[in-house]
């Protein structure tokens, strides 16, 4: 080489040098990481960057993260880092104690109380005040789930509920919608069981699907909700100890009882199922979340569907005085040591903020939104069903955040409720052992 | 024999043969369910299940895999974790099995009975503790993590010690009256004698290696640190069991393919490994 070339060489990667340092200093990227569930949906969306053409949990979620890193000006890289459901929260912990701890993790409110409890969450007030997160734009169901003791540990994204899935056309046959197809919905457990002795009589079909095998989330969800339309709980004040030795446990136990072995709720559904149960027109109403109605509505526009011209949802029918039912929700939070540096947390709370303002697009997953200004707007109002659901926002009941290992307690009072419907286990042993059960679980926490 | 016992030996032999074609078809059966399943629209399999054999049928599940940019490296993590598991417990089962049959050492029944105990300790047991050792060495989301820990296999040392019990002490004999220094015989005579027990241990940890599931969910929590059976898992939406059965037949296949293909190569050390004896 002529040292001609050399200097010419050299003067070139004198100015690559140059022109890199004279970069503007956002450029600078700062990655952030996103541990979350909701499967992964690449082949479909993961060059999608704009979020309205996005569909489902899984399709919108990547959208988002895609359309922010494609957009936002501060170089700010979020990469996700994808679990599985089942066992997200073991894998979570697993990483706090290996401190390999994501910047940003997603969190039912159901779980939060149990991470808060052991320090393990980042308050986050001063931070959403910094961002532009205003916490009294959370909705009343929000707010109780995300904020412990007067502190914000999350950002609420959605709540989720206890809903039915109706089918009018069954409900029709029987006699039980008004002249404007809407359904007549049953306003105690006396009008209830007569509903689903006369769709049994009527049609031939069990009122109810709801996942009795396989599963112990529905029951209790049921049970719950029918506890606290009594205006009554079944934890004490401080979370410690479950009764269940009451009228309100006994009433919602025994309306379980006659619905099941009147033969009202289709038998040896597991979830799968129940969701067939109630595609093929089999029985008249599946009980179970929000996040079924994008499927069922889609496929009510079938002609050869059972639920074409003929599907409805509504919040779990208020069978007694109160207007309640069970929710939760995802939320968004920073556990300690996840972010590594102030300009991290900045990141962290930037990228928060792009997903509290992009609320609506994930209320069109059938999540009911956190923000109070998506729930009062005309456009999520316009998506089919959500006037039905929309006041769950409100009224929605979540067990208490005192209550720790609220995974577990589910896990047990769903066996056992299985056990009286499956096995004939008189009421009385099934509320000693939920309680014995229960108790000896709260007990062993620290 | 009369011709009478004859023709009942026949017919014996048929109605075995018979219960033995029912049974490899029940066995099968969930299996091209699967597959079958596998081509199916999700769509439709929320509202059926019994549809196998009709149209209309798709390959999305498979390009919905495939689609995953990360998916090539779960397999190469897979690979390298299966392949190392097996190369080091082949070294390590060689070496311990050889030396409980064949020297003599202080404590070396109170030794093998140690190593025969860890048969009886579930690998739920020690998950906590090897986390924290793990954890405490920074050595999560590594493959050191994702192998060592398996290598402790008392099974694969209990089979080699039994199989080098078995090799006639002559061939030794013979070496050692010439001198050969102990590790020569080993490398040079021993070793080679053992293949078909080093193929059934091989065959039996790879296969483990390939299928585990519970150390890497625990271990690796980087995606780019998954395996297949983890990184699989991972892309399946919380409620797949109703919205995307055709996917997670597909993925069941995908992350079958390729114990499939090593059954069929090596079906005749599988068989005999599994009847318990090693093939010579």
């Amino acid at each position: 080489m002529k040292l001609n070339d050399i200097c010419k060489s050299l003067l070139a990667c004198s100015v690559g040098v140059g022109a890199l340092a004279a970069m503007p200093a956002h450029a600078e990227q700062t990655t952030i990481t996103l541990a979350r569930f909701f499967g992964a949906c690449e082949a479909d969306y993961g060059k999608v960057n704009d979020v309205t053409k996005a569909k489902g949990e899984c399709g919108i979620i990547t959208s988002l993260v895609n359309q922010f890193n494609a957009t936002n000006k501060d170089g700010i890289v979020v990469k996700p880092e994808i679990a599985e459901w089942g066992p997200y929260y073991d894998q979570l912990t697993s990483r706090i104690v290996a401190h390999n701890v994501p910047t940003i993790a997603v969190m039912h409110q159901s779980v939060l109380g149990d991470f808060v409890s052991r320090k393990l969450v980042e308050p986050l007030d001063d931070g959403f005040k910094s961002v532009g997160i205003n916490t009294a734009d959370f909705t009343p169901q929000a707010r109780h789930g995300v904020i412990l003791g007067g502190k914000t540990y999350a950002l609420p994204f959605d709540t989720w509920s206890w809903l039915w899935h109706l089918n009018t056309n069954i409900l029709k046959k029987a006699g039980l919608t008004n002249a404007d197809g809407s359904p007549i919905l049953p306003k105690s457990p006396d009008e209830l069981l007569a509903q689903a002795e006369k769709v049994k009589q009527a049609t031939g079909k069990p009122y109810f699907a709801w996942t009795t095998a396989n599963e112990t989330a529905a029951p209790t969800r049921t049970f719950f909700t029918l506890v606290y339309q009594q205006n009554a709980q079944v934890f004490s004040a401080d979370g410690r100890k479950i009764s269940v030795h009451t009228a309100a446990a006994t009433n919602a136990l025994t309306l379980m009882n006659k619905l099941w072995t009147g033969g009202y709720i289709k038998k040896g559904l597991d979830y799968g199922a129940t969701q067939q149960a109630f595609l093929n027109g089999d029985v008249a109403v599946d009980v179970v979340g929000n996040w079924t109605i994008d499927d069922f509505y889609t496929a009510a526009q079938k002609p050869d569907s059972a639920l074409h011209d003929g599907y409805d949802v509504v919040p779990f029918a208020n069978l007694y005085s109160k207007q309640a039912v069970f929710a939760d929700g995802h939320s968004w939070v920073m556990i300690k040591g996840g972010a590594k540096s102030d300009k991290e947390k900045k990141a962290a709370l930037t990228f928060m903020k792009f997903l509290w303002d992009h609320d609506f697009d994930w209320s069109r997953t059938g999540h009911l939104p956190a923000n109070n200004t998506v729930v009062q707007s005309a456009q999520y109002k316009a998506m089919p069903f959500r006037n039905n659901i929309i006041d769950i926002t409100r009224y929605g009941v979540s067990t208490p955040s005192n209550v720790p290992r609220q995974r577990a307690i589910e896990a047990i009072v769903g066996e056992e409720i299985s056990s009286m419907m499956l096995s004939g286990k008189a009421i009385p042993a099934v509320e000693d052992a939920i309680e014995t059960r229960v108790n000896t679980l709260l007990a062993g926490v620290k | 024999m009369s011709t009478q016992h004859i023709a009942g030996k026949r017919l014996g032999d048929r109605l075995i043969l018979l219960a033995v074609i029912v049974l490899a078809l029940i066995w099968v059966a969930p299996l091209i369910w699967v597959f079958g399943l596998s081509f199916k629209p999700n769509a439709e399999l929320m509202r059926h299940t019994n549809v196998l054999f009709s149209p209309p049928f798709t390959l999305k599940n498979y390009t919905d895999i495939l689609g995953n940019s990360s998916v090539f490296r779960w397999i190469l993590n897979s690979a390298i974790v299966s392949l190392g598991q097996t190369f080091l417990t082949l070294v390590l089962c060689s070496l311990a099995g050889y030396g409980f049959a064949r020297t003599e050492f202080p404590g070396k029944k109170v030794l093998y009975i140690a190593v025969l105990a860890g048969l009886a300790v579930p690998e739920q047991a020690v998950v906590i503790p090897l986390h924290h050792i793990f954890a405490d060495l920074d050595l999560h989301n590594t493959y050191s993590a994702l192998i060592l820990p398996r290598l402790a296999a008392p099974f694969g040392v209990f089979l080699m010690t039994q199989y080098f019990k078995a090799v006639p002490k002559d061939i030794e004999e013979a070496a050692l009256m010439d001198n050969t220094p102990r590790w020569k015989i080993f490398w040079r005579v021993v070793l080679p004698l053992s293949v078909p027990a080093q193929a059934t241990l091989g065959i039996f940890t790879f296969l483990n290696a390939w299928n585990d599931y519970l150390w890497p969910l625990i271990s690796a929590s980087k995606p780019e640190m998954y395996t297949l059976t983890l990184g699989l898992a991972t892309t399946q939406g919380n409620f797949a069991q109703s919205e995307g059965i055709g996917f997670l037949m597909a993925q069941a296949v995908f992350a079958g393919l390729p114990i499939f293909v090593i059954y069929l190569f090596f079906q005749k050390y599988i068989v005999s490994a599994v009847a318990g004896t090693t093939v010579r």
